[in-house]
């Protein structure tokens, strides 16, 4: 009986003891969520990112087909902070849109215009390197999650440094070339542009996209776009091949001869 | 006839675009006879596929700055051979030696690169690489 009294006694303390030993563990490395599959935003920033009303298209005879949605700001605060001399250049690309964008020449579309395009995107997530491969153009860039140094050049889509903070993917995107717009109607970036973006899972279709856009040669201050980006649903979704330089010849080459 | 000289028109006009983007054989676009040995200042580099290209001021006899067009081979080459955007710096001297152009434009087909600090490296421009 003694026996059974003191043995319960020291089982009674390991008891009280185990909470704490689990505390003394080293925290557990949180496995980052898994952002593998089909994404697309849904929204009209590809238009533009900031507040616009619907207006009539390109092509008078097409009526309604290809004309301009209306849409709130996706901009945090509204507004581009545009340097007085940047917004000039903002306006003359805006008047000159229909054939200025490089959307229309099928080039590459840089970031983080090619996450709002209206185009799916895949993400194929692995550990120490993510791959995110764009529908428009067979655009893809690979984020490396561990140190890739510096880029060796200036690309269409970048050199992407990618960490986890808790559930969030950060992704610096930098070195990117002067050549791509931020949607058709004229918002651009020079190739300073530094961009941050964060991809934070809300729920397990759902991803809040931010990126925040510095370039000291365009903006006065760093600033923000916001929008979700929604998982395909279909069972059947893919990537399927948006191969457009066909499409954009005569667009380009037309005018110095069939 | 009409039609023909249009057409002359035409080739002349566009013929200054292919240098910057086809892919071309090395005897159609430059001249093994006119190997040229330029040293200039980096202004522009273009790293693109099938052949990047490296702009240079190259001041001449006379102390002018005359503009020189480089061809090196894929980005890719060049980078695993150490050039690229931090090598080449906007500003950096260079050695290059190369073939011109067979019009006599100032564009070459690059062959050997010299950094300041002495590194001599093959740039794989088009020029056949068995000969000289």
């Amino acid at each position: 009986m003694q026996t059974w009294r003191s043995l319960q006694g020291c089982l009674s303390v390991v008891a009280m003891l185990l909470p704490a030993l689990a505390a003394a563990q080293p925290a557990v490395k949180m496995t980052p969520p898994n952002l593998t599959g089909i994404w697309q935003a849904v929204n009209t920033a590809n238009w533009e990112l900031e507040a616009h009303a619907a207006e009539a298209g390109p092509v008078p005879s097409l009526g309604a087909l290809l004309a301009v949605p209306a849409g709130m700001s996706y901009v945090v605060g509204d507004k581009i902070p545009y340097l007085p001399a940047a917004q000039a250049k903002r306006d003359a690309n805006r008047a000159q849109r229909w054939s200025a964008d490089p959307e229309i020449k099928c080039y590459m579309p840089g970031v983080p215009r090619a996450n709002y395009m209206p185009y799916p995107f895949q993400i194929v997530q692995g550990t120490n390197t993510i791959l995110m491969s764009y529908e428009f153009a067979d655009a893809v860039r690979t984020i490396n999650l561990t140190d890739q140094g510096p880029a060796p050049a200036k690309s269409w889509m970048g050199w992407n440094s990618g960490h986890w903070e808790g559930n969030t993917l950060v992704v610096e995107v930098t070195d990117q070339n002067d050549q791509t717009w931020l949607d058709r109607s004229g918002n651009y970036h020079s190739d300073k542009l530094h961009v941050t973006e964060r991809y934070t899972p809300l729920g397990t279709d759902m991803l809040m996209y931010e990126a925040t856009l510095t370039d000291s040669d365009v903006f006065t201050a760093p600033w923000t776009i916001r929008m979700p980006l929604y998982r395909r649903q279909e069972a059947n979704a893919q990537l399927l091949e948006y191969k457009c330089i066909p499409f954009a010849e005569s667009a380009l080459y037309d005018a110095i001869g069939k | 006839m009409k039609k023909s000289i249009c057409s002359i028109i035409l080739l002349v006009g566009t013929a200054w675009l292919l240098p910057a983007q086809a892919h071309h054989s090395f005897a159609a676009e430059f001249d093994l006879e006119k190997p040229v040995e330029l040293q200039g200042k980096v202004t522009k580099v273009e790293f693109m596929n099938p052949h990047s290209w490296i702009h240079i001021d190259v001041k001449n006899a006379k102390g002018e700055i005359e503009k020189w067009e480089i061809e090196g081979g894929t980005p890719n080459t060049l980078f695993r051979k150490g050039i690229n955007q931090n090598t080449l710096a906007i500003g950096t001297e260079i050695v290059v030696e190369g073939y011109q152009s067979r019009d006599g434009a100032n564009r070459a087909s690059g062959r050997n690169l010299t950094l300041t600090d002495g590194r001599k490296l093959f740039i794989e421009g088009s020029a056949p690489v068995n000969q000289n």
